[in-house]
C-alpha cells in the first residue's frame, strides 16, 4: 500500500495502480509488464533517495476479461447451505460439469490446471462433507490438516474459475470471483468447512478457518456467524 | 500496489490497521548503470516449481527458481485468499516477469539476468521475522555477483 510504503521509507519504491494479485499490469500484455519491469529498475540510477515514484498508468484491460454485467455461469446452482447432505451432492456435480469447460480450455491451448493438494477434487469434497456431517477429517500422512484443507480450498477454487473461463461471456476478474463465492456450491461447501473449524482447538486451525479459506469480502454470506476482523 | 480506494470496505480496513514502522537505518547504495547490472527476481507470491513442497499458511523459507525455468512449471502456494490468481494462471509474467527480464537483457536495458531467483511467502508473520531469510538470500545473491534485485509484492 502506498502510504505504509511512505511510513517505511524503502530505498526505492515503485508504486503501481494495479490490481492486488497483478503486480505487472495484465496478463499476456509483454510491452507493458515490460515497461513497468524497466522502470522499477530505473528507480537504481537515481542518484538519492528514498524514491517512492508512482506509475503513470493504469493497466490495459485484458480483452478477456472486458467486464460483462449480464454474465451468468450457466453451471451455476442454487444451494442452501443448511441442507449439508445436498451441498456435498451439489459442489461433486458441479466439478462433473465443470471438468469439459476446462478439457475445452486446455485443448485450445491454454495452460493445464495443476492442482497442488494431496487429495483430488472429489476427495476434498467428501472430505469436507464427512466433517460437516461427523465431525472428523481423514488423516493426510505428514501433512497438517491446515495445510491440505487450505491446499485443497485453493485446488476447487481455481480449478472453477479456470474452466468456467472456457464459457461464453467475457466477466471481468470480479465478476468470476463474485459467480464462484456467490453462486457455487463448492464455494458454499468451503464456507461451511471453514465455520465448523473455527472451533477447532487448535490455533493454527482456527486461523486457517478465519483467514484462508473465505476472502473477507464473501464472510458474510458464507460464514455470517464469524467475524472477519478476529 | 492497488489504490485503498479501489478495494472493498472490509479489505481496506484491514489493509489500512496494519503497523509498517520505519527501519532504523536507510541504507542508500549506488552501483553501476542498468545496463551493467546482473538482476536478480525476488517475489513474496508463494511461487515454487510444480516439484518443490508447497508453502505452509506461515512460513519463513524460500524456495529457489532457476534463470532457466520454464514458468508453466510454476505453482502458486500462496496463503492469503485476499487476490486475484486468475490472471497469475494465465500468464506468469503478470507476477514473476522473467520473460521480460530475458528480454530487457537481450536489448541490452539490463547487464544479465541472474542464475536464480527467489520466492518466499508474504503473508503470517510480521515483516521483521523474515529478517534472516532475507540475509540468507543476500548472501546468495551476492554469491550470484547479482547486483540490483526486483522486490515483487503480490
Amino acid at each position: 500500500m502506498r502510504h505504509h510504503t511512505e511510513q517505511m521509507q524503502l530505498p526505492r519504491f515503485l508504486w503501481v495502480p494495479f490490481p492486488l494479485g497483478r503486480p505487472f499490469g495484465a496478463p499476456h500484455a509483454p510491452d507493458f509488464q515490460r515497461r513497468v519491469l524497466h522502470t522499477a529498475l530505473s528507480l537504481l540510477e537515481r542518484d538519492q533517495g528514498p524514491v517512492l515514484d508512482d506509475f503513470p498508468d493504469d493497466a490495459p484491460a485484458p480483452a478477456a476479461e472486458a467486464g460483462d454485467a449480464a454474465w451468468s455461469c450457466p453451471t451455476s446452482f442454487p444451494t442452501a447451505a443448511d441442507d449439508r447432505p445436498a451441498l456435498v451432492v451439489a459442489a461433486l456435480d458441479e466439478i462433473a460439469r465443470l471438468e469439459p469447460w476446462l478439457e475445452q480450455r486446455v485443448s485450445s491451448g491454454h495452460p493445464d490446471f495443476a492442482p497442488i493438494a494431496p487429495l483430488s477434487l472429489r476427495e476434498v469434497v467428501e472430505a469436507f462433507g464427512a466433517l460437516i456431517e461427523d465431525g472428523v477429517l481423514p488423516d493426510v500422512g505428514e501433512i497438517p490438516l491446515q495445510e491440505w484443507v487450505r491446499l485443497g480450498c485453493d485446488d476447487l477454487h481455481g480449478f472453477a474459475i479456470e474452466a468456467s473461463k472456457a464459457q461464453p461471456g467475457r466477466p471481468s476478474a470480479r465478476e468470476r470471483e463474485d459467480w464462484f463465492w456467490n453462486e457455487t456450491a463448492i464455494a458454499h461447501l468451503i464456507g461451511a468447512t471453514a465455520t465448523a473449524l473455527v472451533a477447532d482447538e487448535s490455533p493454527l486451525v482456527q486461523g486457517l478457518a478465519r483467514r484462508a479459506m473465505v476472502p473477507r469480502i464473501y464472510m458474510s454470506t458464507l460464514m455470517p456467524d464469524v467475524d472477519p476482523f478476529i | 500496489m492497488v489504490r485503498l480506494v479501489d478495494l472493498d470496505e472490509l479489505e481496506r480496513a484491514h489493509l489500512e490497521a496494519k503497523a509498517c514502522a520505519p527501519f532504523d537505518s536507510r541504507p542508500w547504495a549506488k552501483g553501476p548503470p542498468l545496463a551493467e547490472r546482473r538482476v536478480a527476481l525476488v517475489t513474496t507470491a508463494g511461487l515454487h516449481r510444480r516439484s518443490d513442497s508447497a508453502f505452509s499458511m506461515v512460513d519463513l523459507s524460500f524456495r529457489v527458481i532457476p534463470g532457466d525455468v520454464d514458468l508453466d512449471d510454476l505453482s502458486m502456494s500462496h496463503s492469503s485468499v485476499h487476490f486475484d490468481r486468475s490472471g497469475f494462471r494465465e500468464d506468469t509474467n503478470l507476477v514473476f516477469p522473467l520473460d521480460r527480464l530475458r528480454e530487457l537483457e537481450a536489448k541490452g536495458a539490463i547487464g544479465s539476468v541472474a542464475r536464480f531467483h527467489y520466492s518466499l511467502m508474504g503473508a503470517g508473520w510480521p515483516p521483521t521475522a523474515i529478517e534472516s531469510t532475507a540475509r540468507e538470500l543476500g548472501r546468495l545473491l551476492r554469491e550470484d555477483e547479482v547486483d540490483a534485485a526486483c522486490l515483487v509484492p503480490v
